[in-house]
């Protein structure tokens, strides 16, 4: 045998060590998600569907619930995501500076605070508010991904750093407000900054050692993006079909993909079944769609990949070059539905461009593409044989050029949904989403690029979708395999809160007025709760000691308090992208707030009728 | 009805019964919420004790003229005038928005007036 042999041999053997290594999932995560009493990742599953089996709050009894203890994180501004509950303790973040408090639940004593130094310099290239969407926990360990673009893992008992690692780099625009995501023994995170000109990329990080395990970006050469030109698939004349060579490069101009966007700031979701992770991407830098022609794949993109090697499996582009800001980062749900009367393995995505996708989640193809608001209007529909948007000429900001205002352009920029995560009950087979009702006029404008420097290059202002309820915001019920809405419940504002579905036939969301509400199976307002602040927080459930809680943060701010916590004097130093700055309103609420309610005295589920 | 029984009272309490919109508009209020309320107008006059009165007297004020659900949308309108970026354009930008604005600050104007309220 010659040395070259041996070598071989070994590195085959060292190989499927690796391949072995990478296939194990966390038994910890995996045990705690099994069980409803937890709520041990942000959406409580792998599938992102924000249900909880526990049915002790019912339809009948939920306009029983009172508050049962509260939390404040001392913090100003918006508290996005929502607590993780693993055993007897709960872990509640912050936005910036990101401190993760661990709280004992039998006494709200606090187990550990952890308050990572950043540099505050992060703050001005955080273009939407200086958010966190949470943590998560596996192996033992709390997972932090902080502003500043570092990956922190936390021992789970004490708080005392684990791994650190950073993932960007501030000083090009690059900045964090993703929660980390555990799939099998592996830390997923992304990048923001689609404001800022920065190259969006998902990393794998090994959830041991915080070593980058494999890294792959949303635009670019096939390497970079880990596609493979005769195996990744996309919809293509009404199936699917390999992407070919140089997919990207061949939709951008020259070397603009290297400043293209496609961030990955959503939520992500993964499939233990055929080990494919999903996520979507944002917008093509900048918002002047004339400075970047071509369909700039892949931003905007359903992006479906196998966990250990990060290779693209399938991709799928919803808005061929962004002419509105669509980012089509918000959540995938895999959910088992039937489409057309027949079971499928589907992937539901509600984007922000307000088509609600329906996708094989194996093989990619598109099943279902359909207005989840009836107001929507930059496209008639989506061509099913193309997969592509049919886009109405006079709300296209692209053939409308530069320095040219087109008004009355639905959803507007924010979209008919951001991130805030729909929920889906496997009881009822529907999708309860929280949505935007607002419309925009939109003028492009020329914009010179500069690292660390905002990217924008649109102005925007906004209303409510005319023609309708007058409100900006509805909280629906969505039926994915037909692509109907079931029922919409008209709200004042934009819902920017995370849903709940429960087995006990109700289910939560926030608003902006403050209010907690439930819904039952048929969008009746049940019970409704004033909290301290806005809710642009996850309403979550857990049980301790036999008793169901619900929680929620509340807690909004905008970019208007960054200049304060920046140590900055002058009103536009704070701001990213765009909008103007107003004064600081004044505040009296103690930063944000968690609340938890609870039945009080004895409930079982019995005494529901 | 004839009030000239000596059971006054309970014909107060008809007589109040019958006033019964405004009242029950009053009471619809969540007592949470008034006290919120309070508080954070007593930390906008320096914490000074008389503001108890004064304070409290306002949210009733302010409970006369609007049902609780027009309150929290309208107190909402105008808090999230500071609020920046992309977001915050929903509250500066809609007309409808700052309708809302003008319009609770008419209501907290007519509070002040009634409850001593610089």
């Amino acid at each position: 045998m010659s040395s070259k042999v041996i070598l071989k041999h070994l590195l085959v053997i060292a190989g499927a060590l690796a391949v072995s290594n990478s296939a194990l999932a966390d038994e910890q995560l995996n045990k705690a998600m099994a069980s409803p009493k937890n709520w041990a990742s942000q959406a409580g599953d792998n599938a992102n569907h924000r249900y909880s089996e526990l049915n002790q709050i019912t339809s009948a009894n939920v306009k029983d619930l009172q508050v049962a203890w509260t939390f404040s994180t001392g913090v100003l501004r918006g508290h996005e995501g929502g607590p993780l509950v693993v055993g007897d303790t709960m872990y509640v973040h912050s936005p910036f500076p990101n401190k993760v408090y661990a709280i004992n639940l039998e006494d709200q004593s606090m187990r550990w605070k952890y308050e990572p130094r950043q540099d505050p310099g992060v703050i001005p290239v955080m273009c939407c508010d200086t958010v966190n969407r949470g943590v998560a926990y596996g192996d033992g360990k709390i997972i932090l991904q902080q502003a500043d673009t570092t990956l922190v893992a936390l021992d789970m008992k004490t708080g005392k750093e684990v791994w650190k690692t950073k993932v960007g780099n501030p000083k090009v625009g690059e900045s964090n407000t993703n929660a980390p995501h555990i799939f099998k023994n592996m830390v997923i995170t992304g990048i923001s900054g689609g404001e800022f000109g920065v190259r969006g990329r998902l990393t794998a990080h090994d959830l041991k050692t915080g070593k980058e395990l494999w890294k792959a970006y949303s635009v670019g050469p096939d390497a970079d993006m880990l596609m493979d030109p005769a195996k990744t698939m996309t919809w293509t004349n009404g199936k699917m079909a390999p992407v070919g060579k140089d997919s990207s490069l061949k939709t951008w101009s020259g070397d603009q993909w290297k400043i293209g966007g496609g961030t990955t700031w959503g939520w992500y979701s993964y499939d233990a079944a055929t080990n494919l992770l999903y996520y979507g991407t944002g917008n093509p830098s900048t918002w002047n769609p004339s400075q970047r022609p071509g369909d700039n794949k892949w931003s905007m993109t359903i992006f479906a990949r196998d966990l250990d090697t990060g290779k693209a499996k399938w991709v799928y582009q919803m808005t061929p070059h962004d002419e509105w800001d669509y980012d089509g980062v918000n959540e995938m749900i895999l959910a088992d539905i039937k489409v057309a009367g027949k079971p499928r393995k589907t992937l539901v995505h509600l984007d922000r461009n307000g088509f609600g996708y329906t996708l094989d989640r194996v093989t990619g193809e598109l099943l279902v593409a359909e207005k989840f608001d009836p107001k929507v209007n930059w496209a008639t529909h989506i061509d099913m044989k193309t997969g592509r948007p049919a886009v109405v000429d006079k709300y296209s900001t692209s053939l409308g050029g530069e320095d040219v205002n087109i008004k009355g352009i639905c959803p507007a920029a924010l979209g008919s949904k951001d991130q805030q995560p729909a929920a889906f009950s496997p009881k009822t087979g529907l999708f309860y989403v929280p949505t935007n009702h607002v419309c925009m006029d939109y003028e492009p404008y020329k914009v010179d690029f500069t690292a660390g420097q905002p990217y924008v290059g649109a102005t925007v202002s906004m209303f409510p979708a005319p023609n309708s309820h007058g409100g900006m915001g509805n909280f629906i019920a969505w039926d994915a395999g037909t692509g109907k809405i079931v029922w919409s419940k008209p709200e004042k504002f934009s819902v920017w809160s995370g849903a709940l579905a429960t087995a006990g036939d109700v289910n939560f969301y926030g608003t902006l007025e403050g209010f907690i509400k439930a819904v039952d199976n048929n969008g009746k307002e049940l019970w409704k709760f004033k909290t301290p602040s806005g809710i642009v927080g996850n309403v979550n459930t857990w049980e301790y000691k036999g008793k169901q809680y619900i929680g929620v943060l509340s807690g909004i701010g905008g970019w208007a308090g960054i200049g304060m916590a920046a140590g900055l004097t002058k009103p536009n130093e704070g701001l990213g992208a765009v909008g103007g700055y107003k004064e600081l309103s004044n505040f009296t609420e103690l930063g944000g707030v968690l609340t938890v309610f609870a039945i009080p005295g004895n409930v079982t589920v019995a005494s529901a009728k | 009805m004839t009030c000239l029984s000596p059971r006054l009272a309970s014909c107060t309490l008809l007589l109040l019964a019958i006033a019964a919109p405004m009242t029950a508009q009053a009471q619809e209020f969540p007592t949470s919420s008034r006290v919120e309320y309070v508080f954070e107008c007593m930390k906008n006059h320096d914490s000074k004790y008389e503001y108890l009165y004064k304070c409290s007297c306002a949210i009733d004020a302010i409970a006369k003229q609007l049902s609780f659900d027009d309150y929290a949308e309208l107190s909402t309108a105008k808090r999230h005038q500071g609020l920046g970026g992309e977001r915050g354009a929903e509250f500066r930008d809609p007309t409808l928005v700052k309708q809302m604005v003008r319009k609770y600050q008419q209501v907290e104007q007519v509070a002040a007036n009634a409850c001593f309220i610089q």
